[in-house]
């Protein structure tokens, strides 16, 4: 594999990620974050979705009319959710995940990470770099939405997917964990740590 | 190639909204029968919630298959009767043909109950009668953002709520969807009374129902509104209202036939003290 290309796959994990650099798809990392499941589901599903209609839009890129090359970009990710949420809905190991989620899965076509790679990437480069940093983009953003879950559930529930760890050790659950707020402050810590790890990105 | 002329442009669009629509619709088509097995589930396990037959966690434990197999243990009888409380049909409880009304179902007699344009005929309510004694029966109707239903179980009286379950399609997260995420909402409901004798059959308080000490309200069909979620909690008020009255002939009768301490048409020793 060459050098670009992973640069394309890494890149977003730590260096750019979408959440955390670009400062892209924060709503919903703040509101499907209450448990691992649902995070995990979620980050998913966003892999799906960034990467195979950025493999999708890169195939088409030469033939989009210049003027409506927005709306096709919508279509087309619009129909990668619709057919994502369907396809979660049908299976009973996914349906009660979906009906958590609930609206967010929808939000996805809205999600400025996926937008914004298919405009800043995709349109310009080849299917299979394109495919790549759908994914790449998909993952950094489900990473940090991971670390987020993982704190949420462990001390607002005491639990981690779903398994009793911190309650059997007579923790008492802590309710402010489980409310959008400190998904925003965790949000910010992990900002905190990556700049001090990364001074490039401090500004001067 | 100009891909920048008009006609391209409008045979371009035509022509992926076309493709994209069609595969779409096909997959749909296709997961439909998945899907349905879903909620039909998710509606039985939503019933036996608001029968008492566990929390909503501990059914969703439970899988598809074994939600069937204990509502097909667990119903009494389930039938389908009209605005006047009169029987039209019995609705199936055998295990492996299981008629429910879900969300769907309950949207078109929400129509039906309250007349004018989509109206398709005749309101047919269904009343599910438990073997641990409690009725349930639907509620339909608009929150904010979107439809909001729910299902309310009836001790043996027909008069005192053993339970209540709501569900939305897209309410707020942390306000107006706390109807169906707040255990605490929906516990308020349990030992509540509705009136049916009144068109006020019960009640979603804004601000907070008076309450005695031992924190149950002090009118019997009342229960606190959720603060933030005003627009929810009047839906939800309406719908109940609107649906527990088109029952009310049904319950009052029922209340009468049998006096206390029996339930739907079942006999048991009548007793005049309780």
């Amino acid at each position: 594999m060459d050098a670009k290309l992973k640069e394309t796959i890494l890149n977003p994990i730590f260096k750019g990620n979408p959440i955390t650099v670009l400062v892209l798809g924060i709503c919903s990392s703040l509101a499907v974050t209450v448990t691992l499941k649902g995070a995990l589901v979620m980050a998913l599903s966003v892999i799906v979705v960034t990467g195979i209609s950025s493999l999708i839009l890169s195939l088409l890129r030469n033939t989009i009319p210049g003027r409506v090359r927005i709306i096709v970009q919508l279509v087309v990710v619009a129909m990668m959710v619709i057919l994502v949420d369907q396809i979660l809905k049908s299976f009973e190991a996914t349906y009660a995940i979906d009906k958590q989620l609930s609206v967010y899965i929808g939000l996805i076509i809205t999600n400025c990470i996926v937008m914004g790679r298919i405009e800043a990437f995709a349109l310009g480069n080849k299917p299979w770099p394109s495919f790549l940093d759908g994914v790449a983009n998909g993952a950094g953003y489900g990473l940090i939405l991971l670390i987020v879950a993982f704190f949420r559930e462990l001390l607002g529930s005491g639990t981690l997917f779903g398994f009793d760890i911190l309650n059997r050790f007579g923790y008492v659950p802590n309710n402010l964990v489980i409310l959008p707020p400190f998904a925003l402050i965790l949000l910010g810590c992990i900002v905190w740590v990556q700049r001090s790890i990364q001074k490039d990105l401090q500004e001067k | 190639m100009n891909t920048n002329n008009n006609v391209y442009t409008v045979i371009y669009t035509t022509v992926i909204v076309v493709i994209v629509a069609a595969l779409l619709a096909f997959v749909s088509q296709s997961l439909k029968s998945k899907q349905d097995a879903n909620e039909k589930a998710e509606t039985i396990s939503q019933m036996l919630k608001a029968a008492q037959y566990g929390t909503k966690a501990e059914l969703d434990r439970l899988g598809n298959a074994a939600k069937l197999d204990k509502y097909a243990e667990e119903i009494e009888r389930a039938f389908v009767i009209d605005l006047e409380g009169k029987e039209l049909r019995e609705l199936a409880v055998d295990r492996n043909e299981i008629q429910v009304y879900g969300p769907k179902e309950l949207k078109r007699q929400n129509y039906n109950i309250k007349g004018g344009a989509g109206k398709t005929g005749e309101p047919e309510l269904p009343v599910f009668v438990f073997k641990n004694g409690r009725t349930v029966v639907p509620i339909y109707g608009a929150g904010l953002w979107g439809p909001i239903w729910g299902y309310m179980s009836f001790e043996k009286d027909l008069k005192t709520i053993g339970g209540a379950y709501f569900d939305h399609e897209s309410e707020t997260a942390g306000l107006g969807a706390k109807i169906k995420d707040d255990p605490s909402f929906q516990a308020e409901f349990v030992g509540e009374t509705a009136n049916f004798s009144e068109t006020n059959v019960f009640d979603i308080v804004k601000g907070g129902a008076p309450k005695e000490a031992d924190g149950k309200s002090v009118v019997d069909n009342q229960v606190d509104a959720i603060t933030g979620a005003t627009m929810t909690s009047q839906g939800l008020d309406a719908a109940i209202d609107t649906w527990l009255a088109a029952y009310a002939k049904y319950f009052l009768s029922n209340q009468k036939a049998c006096g206390k301490g029996c339930c739907g048409g079942k006999e048991e020793p009548k007793t005049e003290e309780d």
